[in-house]
């Protein structure tokens, strides 16, 4: 109570500069709603109905039943494995700054040193869950990954996570030691600026690809890429296979990067050329509506506030140009992160809804699509019809059923 | 604390006993190898019987408790044997040595008689010995390291033993001396081969160790220019330990920029040398600050020091400090042919990188368990660093100072040598263990 009516006090005390500190957030405010619209809209007509889709009525029971327990037991392990990280970060935000007599590296060198060492506990914490999911994945045949292998891969990439860390750090602790209590305001535009550069570059960073070699795909690829509009977007192909046997495919970059990869397991003959028509057609779709270029739009819708919220909380020791105040960053960041997942995945969810609309525009081919989403399903193990709450925390594409849903909505459109 | 204040770890027993004069005949050097050849026989004739009396010896150990004294003399002997005649071959001694292994020879081993060992490290002998192994690998060198099988080969030539012969046999042919450094690091590797296989043998149960300092009597007190100031207190976090390699990871990028622009000063500098007959003082305090620098990086990452280093090589900050001399005027001859010059250096400085990176894994292991790096290691690795920046130094022309190649008495660190780098009294080290105006706890050059 003390703490407001300070606040109160201040705000009495200045109240011209308080009103124009509220109109500002005000502005910020709308601006922040505006963009966040913009960035919503979506090609996928308003208001469309999906019909029902009975799951029994596309897979079997046994089926359904199975991949039901495989995604239950990861999705659990997932659970865990966020409760022991918000754990984990707690107690590295009251403890952590403890580690700081093992630095001699002045403030932000020691910073940098306290954010990798957060990273390294997370690590430590989540091995177990890791564990347990590849020993899930392995049991069910999805998983071709030895637990060493999938120990030492798991390390390694802490090495990246540990440089993006720093980098980082050294950004926002050297902006912390200028602005002090405004850091964020100019933090959060260079992260976004960042995010854009590594959206940019990021299908350099994606191992063991190559070009597409089979002509009768690549020449598909160049089909659809004209008819959504992007012509010239290149597909490449990653060899995934020693380590899953899951399918899979993603969009990335923009302008000259911009590139679909297609997982070698989706072309090693599980999938017949029209299904891996409508794939394709799905991540030019992406591509075509500029979705990776709106991910970095949202991360900075994300970032402007959660950098401020960082700010406001490390306060008490320092604030972030303080290498005590890391942990408690790390912690307050993370949890946010946590926090928001539910709405980045109803944003991802959109996103996906519209790369499928794209797609079925693009190929006319409802029973490819239709197939396609089966088999997915069947080779993946995914759940089509998970319960809600596993929905609304970890899933970031619609469902199965709500996928071959749109795939009949499409459908019954286009019948009249 | 008593401890503390020496950096030397308590003396072993299986000791090496040095009444080198340094002095070398040109003509038995230069046919040293072929000199050697009926040793080399001996001793392979010698070290089979030996084996059958190890095999003997560890049933006897493990049923008494302790070597039969017979057993255990005969045993000692072949071990002093070997030391004499390797000694011999890799020119830390001059004399033609006897083939008996009889005591008096100038790089001779002083081996307790038998005493009580512990039942369960006899019958684990074999495996406890591997960790050692490695150590005696990169000391000793390991010459059958060639002999891969199928479609891979190793060829590992390495070790500190051959090294310093290599470099020893040119020099005594131009000196007609063995160089002090030298002669003292093939000593280090003797004395550690010793306890190896005196441990290994069953001689003692004390196992060996790897402290240099402890390794040679009578090291010398040295001010050389480019110097190491140790204030480590051994003790290690295990988190920082376990995740090393990724800690470091920020260093060795900032390192490898850093390293660009100080190619090209030192590229710089060795015009401005040349021309002027030192460095100027520009090129001298920037080379220096990542001399120093690239040490904090290096020691941090092989575990020779704990704390997580600053990114700018502030002098007097870390717990591994390279000292760097104010600059000098140095001979233009020397600074000409500086890259030929290094080449000798940059050889040993292969033979301690293996040492170091050696020290550095099994150090990993050992810090993990117990949060402290055993004093031995930490010191075989500081001696490995020291001797690599004095041939940085070198290279990079900060001094003329040939660099050490053997250990050096502590507390040469304490003298007054002017340092561009020393911290002033009020400075102090920023947050390392030592404390602001810590005096350095030990120093090994």
């Amino acid at each position: 109570m003390s703490g407001a009516r300070a606040a109160w006090e201040r705000v009495a005390a200045r109240p011209l500069r308080s009103a124009l500190a509220c109109a500002l957030l005000g502005v910020l405010t709308l601006l922040w709603v505006l963009a966040a619209r913009a960035l919503w809209h979506s090609s996928v007509p308003a208001g469309m109905h999906l019909p029902h889709v009975d799951p029994r009525s596309v897979f079997s029971r046994s089926f359904l039943t199975s991949s039901a327990s495989f995604e239950r037991f990861l999705v659990i392990d997932l659970l865990l494995g966020d409760v022991a990280l918000v754990v984990v970060l707690a107690l590295y935000a009251r403890w952590g700054d403890r580690l700081m007599r093992e630095s001699a590296a002045g403030r932000i060198g020691t910073g940098m040193m306290l954010g990798m060492l957060g990273f390294a506990v997370l690590w430590l914490a989540e091995v177990p869950f890791n564990l347990a999911a590849v020993w899930w994945e392995r049991k069910h045949g999805i998983s071709h990954q030895g637990y060493l292998a999938s120990l030492i891969a798991s390390f390694l990439s802490l090495g990246g996570t540990f440089l993006f860390v720093s980098l980082a750090l050294l950004i926002t602790m050297a902006i912390a030691g200028i602005l002090r209590r405004w850091w964020w305001a100019l933090a959060a535009p260079i992260f976004a600026a960042l995010a854009l550069l590594s959206t940019f570059l990021s299908v350099y960073l994606i191992p063991d690809t190559h070009p597409l070699r089979s002509e009768p795909t690549a020449a598909d690829v160049r089909r659809l890429a004209r008819i959504e509009g992007i012509a010239g977007t290149k597909a490449d192909v990653q060899d995934v296979k020693r380590q899953t046997t899951a399918p899979n495919a993603e969009s990335v970059g923009f302008g000259s990067t911009r590139r679909v990869v297609l997982w070698d397991t989706l072309l090693d003959g599980r999938f017949d050329r029209r299904e891996v028509d409508v794939v394709v057609a799905h991540e030019l779709g992406h591509l075509a509506h500029d979705h990776p270029l709106k991910r970095v739009g949202w991360l900075a819708l994300f970032l402007l506030p959660a950098a401020a919220l960082v700010a406001l909380f490390t306060r008490g020791r320092g604030g972030l140009g303080q290498p005590e105040a890391v942990p408690i960053a790390l912690f307050v960041f993370v949890v946010l992160q946590l926090l928001t997942m539910p709405l980045m995945n109803v944003v991802s969810r959109r996103e996906e809804a519209e790369a499928d609309w794209s797609a079925l525009r693009a190929t006319h081919d409802p029973t490819a699509a239709r197939a396609l989403f089966r088999e997915l399903a069947l080779a993946s193990r995914a759940n089509p019809d998970p319960p809600t709450w596993s929905y609304v925390l970890y899933e970031d594409h619609p469902t199965i059923v709500q996928r071959i849903a749109m795939v009949e909505a499409w459908q019954a459109r286009h019948a009249h | 604390m008593a401890a503390e204040q020496s950096n030397a770890s308590p003396h072993h027993p299986v000791r090496l006993l040095l009444v080198d004069d340094l002095q070398r005949n040109r003509l038995t050097v230069f046919f040293r190898l072929i000199l050697s050849i009926p040793h080399f026989i001996w001793i392979s004739l010698w070290g089979l019987v030996t084996l059958v009396l190890v095999f003997i010896n560890w049933f006897a150990t493990l049923i008494q408790g302790r070597s039969p004294a017979g057993l255990h003399r005969l045993i000692a002997s072949y071990v002093k044997y070997a030391i004499h005649f390797h000694a011999y071959l890799h020119l830390a001694a001059e004399p033609y040595p006897s083939f008996d292994g009889s005591p008096g020879y100038p790089v001779d081993v002083e081996i307790p008689p038998p005493a009580a060992q512990r039942r369960l490290t006899v019958l684990f002998r074999l495996i406890l010995l591997l960790p050692a192994l490695l150590i005696v690998l990169v000391l000793a060198g390991n010459p059958n390291s060639g002999a891969g099988t199928g479609r891979r080969s190793f060829s590992y030539t390495g070790g500190l033993l051959p090294g310093v012969a290599f470099l020893g046999w040119f020099a005594i042919l131009a000196q007609g001396r063995m160089p002090r450094g030298l002669r003292d690091g093939a000593a280090y590797a003797l004395s550690y081969g010793a306890q190896f296989w005196s441990y290994a043998f069953l001689l003692t149960e004390h196992y060996p160790d790897s402290d240099p300092l402890a390794a040679v009597p009578d090291l010398p007190v040295r001010e050389d220019p480019v110097r190491l100031d140790l204030s480590d207190d051994l003790r290690r976090s295990r988190l920082t330990v376990f995740f090393r390699a990724l800690l470091a990871l920020p260093h060795l990028i900032w390192l490898e920029l850093w390293g660009i622009i100080a190619l090209l000063c030192a590229i710089l500098n060795w015009f401005a040398t040349l021309f002027a007959g030192r460095s100027p003082e520009g090129l001298h305090r920037f080379l220096a600050a990542y001399l120093r620098y690239y040490f904090h990086v290096v020691s941090f990452l092989y575990l020779i020091a704990n704390p997580f280093p600053g990114f700018v090589g502030k002098a007097g900050s870390y717990p591994f400090e390279v000292l760097v001399a104010a600059r000098e005027h140095q001979n233009r001859w020397k600074t000409g042919f500086r890259v030929i010059l290094a080449i000798p250096a940059l050889l040993l400085v292969g033979a301690y990188s293996a040492l170091v990176f050696v020290v550095a894994v099994l150090g990993w292991f050992s810090s993990l368990a117990r949060g402290r790096m055993p004093r031995g290691l930490r010191n075989a690795g500081a001696l490995a660093l020291r001797y690599h920046a004095q041939a940085t130094g070198y290279l990079l022309l900060l001094t003329d100072a040939y660099p050490y190649g053997g250990p050096i008495a502590e507390g040469a660190a304490h003298e007054t040598v002017p340092a561009i780098d020393s911290p002033s009294p009020t400075e102090g080290p920023g947050g390392g263990p030592g404390g602001p105006g810590a005096k350095p706890e030990i120093g090994l050059s």
